[in-house]
């Protein structure tokens, strides 16, 4: 059975053109000029209960649009949507109340409250019994180590102390899914980490099913077996990240030192990225050529000091795959 | 229905408590918008001064009518503070309306209590005083009739102006550069009906009695609060169909707004 269960999901968004002034403003309250953004264009998907599935795509490419539509926020243009066997925006308090979300630019929490005074609002809102409400807040509190700024009123928190409190709040009520738009946006390395922990351990530990947008795909490596990705809207690559590396990291990286600075090192067969002094840097296709041909092919005309050779990284990939719409064809 | 009312005590109360904080800034809120009241009923004032009566109507009656329309706008504006058209704007822009969105709570409810504008009670208290001074002016005889319909009135009067504040904040769902044509819409709509309807031109009456009837609201009430004939000729009953009008206002706001939440697009950020 799935959870959540997508077919031709589609949104368009209306933007009006703005008219400025006072006469303008009164013709945009009757006049229909707008522009079609198509953000979302009939996507097809299914995750499974436990899933934790990485949610990818450049600025502008849709994802907070489909995760607003899971999350019950926005009423999709067409298509089938079915969150907990729930259409979210048709049953919105229903399906709110066995969700959770996160959307890392704002905050749930109330601003002129401390912490623990939100999460305790929270309770009530939900309906968390209390002895669940106390187990549960224990725990995270222990997991995101938010205890030193419990009583500190939201607006006072730094940016990770607030992205810690929020993602409790959002799981306090034990909700089945768990909506992570761009949870990391903005922290440091550490609080980045500490963050992955506590969503791989609610994962795995819960059972929750979690989708998380991320433009670090540092989150995607440490977290995600599966990726989607998504790009003006299409739904372009949906699968484990390791066939997506398997397919499209085929390129390999050569770093080589020579003995002396050569004016031109060009040599067939791969192609030079970087030349700058005595270091050139070399891509070639996994299957089109070895790396020990390479250094044949090169020590054959220059002096090689130094040599490393490197694998893309998950980054490079995806790079690519944005840049030249790889998965278009 | 029960538990969103205990929420919305709850909310409101964080409100209270977050607006109490800056007490400075509440006080000064506070004083400065009596303080336009008051500035507006003194011109009104001058006028008389001059002229005695307008249309047969004395500074006495007219300030009876202006300090109704406003208290029960600053009552209205206190509690529906959540609708305010420019703040609930604002919260749509700034993606913090998704939020109330995500909670698993009646969202109209919601929006009442994301906000409560105590700050409002200096326009209030003023209005009552308005109030006071009329009744010291041009004193009412006053009937059980009476007694008991004043309170009514001034809740139509809030149900009919809340009414005006969900449609103004429902069209920010759209446009919200169009604020101040909403507020045209709103303030502009309680500052025409604080005067007495006979003295506008007719298509400007036709508006407010067939468009918007908010003649109903104040108007016809106060000529019979004060025991004036009506000029306009209206049915004996026009004085009582106040609340009528202010439920019909409000039903119309709420089938709109809930038109709007379908339509809602959130932000793009
Ligand atoms: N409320 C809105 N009104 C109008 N257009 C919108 C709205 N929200 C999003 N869009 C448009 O829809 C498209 C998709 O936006 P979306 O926010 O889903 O992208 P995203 O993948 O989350 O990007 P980012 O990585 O920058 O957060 C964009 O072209 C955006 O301008
Ligand atoms: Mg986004």
């Amino acid at each position: 059975m799935n959870i959540i269960n997508v077919h031709q999901l589609h949104k368009q968004f209306k933007v009006s053109k703005h008219r400025r002034g006072m006469w303008g403003a009164v013709r945009n309250l009757v006049s229909q000029d707008y522009q079609l953004v198509e953000a979302v264009d009939h996507i097809d998907f299914q995750i499974g209960p436990g899933e934790l599935v990485g949610y990818l795509g450049p600025n502008g490419a849709g994802k907070s649009t489909t995760i607003k539509m899971l999350a019950g926020l926005l009423v999709p243009t067409g298509g089938i949507l079915e969150v907990n066997g729930r259409v979210p925006w048709r049953e919105r308090q229903a399906h709110v109340a066995e969700i959770g979300a996160v959307f890392g630019q704002r905050t749930t929490l109330w601003w002129d409250l401390p912490v623990i005074e939100s999460l305790a609002l929270l309770k009530h809102i939900y309906k968390i019994p209390e002895a669940r409400f106390q187990h549960n807040l224990a725990e995270f509190t222990d997991m995101l180590a938010l205890a030193p700024f419990l009583n500190t009123p939201v607006r006072s928190l730094s940016l990770g102390q607030r992205m810690r409190a929020d993602i409790c709040a959002a799981l306090l009520h034990e909700p089945k899914i768990l909506f992570l738009d761009e949870p990391t946006i903005g922290l440091d390395v550490v609080a980045k980490e500490r963050i992955r922990q506590f969503i791989k351990q609610v994962n795995q530990a819960r059972g929750v099913t979690v989708i998380l947008t991320t433009h670090d795909l540092q989150d995607v490596e440490k977290l995600c077996e599966r990726v989607m990705i998504i790009d003006r809207g299409r739904l372009l690559f949906d699968g484990q990240l390791k066939s997506l590396r398997d397919r499209f990291g085929g390129r390999r990286e050569m770093i080589v030192d020579f003995t002396e600075s050569y004016p031109d090192v060009a040599v067939e067969g791969a192609q030079l990225i970087a030349h700058d002094g005595v270091r050139a840097t070399y891509q070639f296709e996994r299957d089109e050529l070895t790396a020990s041909t390479l250094i044949g092919r090169i020590s054959s005309r220059y002096r090689i000091r130094d040599l490393t050779v490197r694998e893309t990284e998950i980054e490079e990939t995806i790079r690519r795959i944005y840049e030249k719409g790889l998965l278009e064809s | 229905m029960r538990h969103s009312f205990e929420l919305y005590h709850r909310l409101l109360s964080v409100q209270l408590r977050s607006q109490l904080q800056y007490r400075f800034s509440f006080l000064l809120e506070m004083f400065s918008t009596a303080f336009v009241v008051l500035l507006e009923f003194a011109s009104i004032a001058l006028v008389f001064e001059r002229f005695g009566h307008i249309k047969g109507w004395s500074l006495g009656e007219v300030a009876f009518l202006y300090g109704l329309v406003e208290t029960a706008f600053g009552l209205m504006d206190m509690v529906f503070s959540g609708f305010d058209p420019q703040r609930f704007g604002q919260s749509v822009r700034r993606g913090t309306f998704d939020q109330l969105l995500l909670r698993p709570i009646n969202i109209t409810a919601q929006v009442m209590g994301s906000d409560f504008a105590l700050r409002r009670l200096g326009k209030i208290a003023l209005g009552i005083g308005i109030l006071a001074y009329a009744l010291a002016l041009n004193p009412i005889t006053w009937t059980l009739g009476k007694i008991l319909y004043l309170p009514v009135v001034v809740a139509s009067n809030i149900l009919f102006f809340g009414g005006l504040f969900v449609v103004g904040a429902t069209i920010t769902f759209w446009t919200v550069e169009s604020i101040e044509v909403i507020n045209i819409l709103t303030y502009g709509g309680s500052f025409v009906i604080s005067y007495p309807m006979h003295i506008y031109q007719q298509w400007m009456r036709h508006f407010f009695t067939y468009l918007v009837p908010a003649i109903f609201l104040t108007y016809f009430p106060a000529l019979y609060f004060l025991d004036k004939p009506d000029p306009l000729h209206f049915p004996a009953y026009a004085p009582f169909l106040s609340p009528a009008a202010g439920l019909l206002v409000w039903a119309a706001s709420m089938a709109f707004w809930h038109f709007g939440l379908k339509h809602y697009q959130s932000t793009g950020t």
